[in-house]
């Protein structure tokens, strides 16, 4: 095998195959990146927030001058949400139940306190992604918008020169509530702060925790909802839309426009993905013509090696090892530099979706090697044929005749 | 392998040619396992054709040759690589050595595919071929009487039913030819093999059994 490699890499053209290995490398990292940068981002439009799937949309009645001067209800009948559930988008519909009292929330952090009027509100447990935790006595757990936290962190507490808190550190500080109902009926609780909502904006109670004091502390108020939660089976569906829009509904969450960020996020992953591929088909070019002209330089070496007993496939090995050894470092360095790169975007990334779950790897590694494969195998088979050319063949024509296939 | 038949050939340049005088064109012939052949011929009646012909590398004849009844033009590449390391071994009138390659690893060259001799046993060839000394220069660097000895101990290197000779002497000196028959003849007989020479003059002084006029 060294004496044929010491035969064969003669003429070999080092500036050729440093060509070749660049622009494959730089088609494969384009692949690859733009494969796994479409993996990272997704999640930031189209994933779960932890507490409410992508499917949710949370739907209200349009407020507008007009409809508050007539003193129009802005809530949702019966008939309302039965003829959302029977459209065929919709999954399943609930509503969200409002508090019918008084509710005083109060944070009290080294002697500092602050205290706020608020709400509770409630939809059907099966909407809340990850079940509420069995609160203890005199507990009551609560979901809070993330963008409230936000508010407090970059507004509030930045101006008062308050510490900013964390998503841990406020789970971790219970709150004092004061429900106050009918007739001044009170009850006093620790709220708890179990998780935060990117989509839902709104402070979440347990349905259960919110039928009970209702009952308790408003048995003769009753009230329609004036939002509801629909789970739809597809965000991207425009039919929402239009439905939505002729009843004179509002939107409340962006759903339906991540959808169309995916879809352009897509298309243009795809056409840089095609972009690298084109890059990468272009270097495989590169890389055969130069070995074809390798074999056409050393045409006189092969056959003599053919010629004393050598094998096509064992002429033929020393090319396809190199190309399969230039392959294998094209891809380990791809592996390497995308990974560079990722960790890079990952950091900024994080930045602006602090709750964004890391993409999985695992297919841009298999594509990478399937690339890799595939390309190794074109390059094993096209050697090798043109090695095979170096010898004539014959092939048996009508009447005993043969015709030469290939070489004299 | 024990018989190469030849069957009314005739390389194709030849077509339509009237005036063929040959021994071996246009003629039934028959090459038998253990015997030695001599093919005289002169200048451009086809001699590096037929070689060509017999080793695979051409096949721009007319009639057919056969390997023990088998239509060579039938035989696949691995049909042939397996002839070319057990059965026919050829010394190429054009050598088709490697001029950057030293003289010893030229035969290792072969030998590393055949295995079929030991590192003494080669050097011993090239104690009596008289190139000793020249084992580690680079084959470029020879005279072509030198190369033809290399190349001969390259052919010895193998398996074979036929070894095949084309002008195996054309730049050896009398002491030198006699030496290279002597090796040719041994090897054949150690192995039950036929030798088919051929040669467009001076030739080595050997028992050939049949000599045919090209």
């Amino acid at each position: 095998m060294k004496l044929i490699w010491k035969l064969l890499r003669r003429h070999l053209s080092v500036g050729q195959l440093v060509g070749f290995f660049f622009a494959n490398l730089l088609g494969m990292l384009i692949v690859l990146l733009s494969l796994q940068f479409y993996e990272d981002i997704l999640p930031a439009f189209t994933g779960d927030d932890g507490v409410m799937k992508n499917t949710y949309i949370i739907v209200s009645k349009q407020i507008s001058a007009v409809t508050t001067m007539r003193g129009e209800a802005q809530t949702f009948t019966e008939a309302d949400i039965r003829d959302f559930e029977s459209q065929r988008f919709t999954k399943q519909v609930g509503a969200f139940t409002a508090s019918q009292y008084q509710v005083y929330g109060s944070l009290s952090m080294g002697g500092m306190g602050i205290g706020t009027n608020m709400f509770f509100e409630s939809v059907p447990d099966e909407f809340v992604d990850n079940k509420w935790p069995t609160a203890r006595e005199g507990e009551v757990p609560i979901i809070l918008p993330r963008s409230y936290l936000a508010l407090y962190n970059f507004g509030f507490a930045q101006s008062q020169s308050l510490p900013k808190l964390s998503e841990g550190v406020v789970s971790m500080i219970q709150m004092d509530v004061r429900l106050r109902g009918e007739g001044g009926r009170e009850v006093n609780l620790k709220g708890r702060v179990v998780a935060f909502s990117t989509r839902l904006n709104t402070v979440l109670v347990p349905l259960s925790f919110m039928q009970r004091m209702n009952q308790e502390l408003a048995p003769n108020a009753s009230s329609a909802p004036t939002r509801l939660i629909v789970e739809v089976k597809n965000p991207t569906d425009d039919a929402i839309a239009a439905y939505i829009q002729d009843h004179g509904y509002e939107l409340e969450n962006d759903t339906l426009d991540a959808g169309r960020a995916t879809y352009f996020l897509k298309v243009v992953a795809g056409i840089v993905m095609a972009v690298g591929l084109l890059i990468s088909a272009l270097s495989f070019y590169i890389l055969m013509l130069s070995i074809y002209l390798l074999v056409q330089k050393n045409a006189d070496k092969l056959q003599n090696l053919l010629l004393i007993g050598y094998s096509p496939a064992r002429v033929s090995r020393p090319y396809q090892l190199l190309t399969i050894g230039l392959n294998a470092l094209v891809l380990l360095l791809s592996f390497m530099l995308l990974f560079w790169i990722r960790s890079l975007y990952l950091e900024r990334l994080w930045e602006m979706f602090p709750t964004l779950s890391e993409g999985s790897v695992t297919m841009t590694i298999l594509i990478g090697f399937a690339l890799f494969v595939f390309v190794s195998f074109l390059n094993i088979v096209v050697i090798r044929r043109k090695i095979n050319r170096l010898t004539p063949r014959f092939k048996r024509l009508k009447g005993g005749l043969y015709r030469t296939i290939n070489g004299k | 392998m024990n018989t190469i038949t030849l069957h009314h050939t005739l390389p194709r340049v030849f077509r339509g040619r009237t005036d063929i005088q040959s021994d071996i064109w246009q003629q039934e012939v028959t090459f038998e396992r253990g015997h030695l052949y001599l093919i005289e011929a002169v200048s451009g009646t086809g001699k590096s054709s037929l070689c060509s012909y017999l080793v695979g590398y051409r096949g721009d004849y007319e009639g057919t040759m056969c390997f023990d009844g088998r239509n060579i033009r039938e035989l696949c590449t691995y049909d042939w690589t397996t002839l070319r390391q057990r059965s026919l071994s050829t010394m190429f009138q054009e050598l088709r050595v490697f001029p950057e390659l030293t003289a010893w690893e030229n035969v290792l060259v072969k030998n590393q595919l055949t295995r079929f001799k030991t590192e003494a046993e080669i050097a011993a060839y090239f104690e009596t071929l008289g190139i000793a000394e020249k084992r580690e220069t680079r084959l470029g660097h020879l005279s072509y009487g030198q190369q033809q000895r290399v190349a001969l101990i390259r052919a010895l290197c193998q398996p074979f039913d036929f070894l095949l000779a084309d002008e195996p002497v054309s730049h050896l000196d009398a002491e030198n030819t006699r030496i290279m028959g002597e090796l040719m003849m041994a090897e054949a007989q150690r192995q039950g093999a036929g030798i088919i020479i051929t040669s467009i003059g001076h030739h080595m002084d050997l028992p050939y059994e049949k000599v045919f006029k090209l």
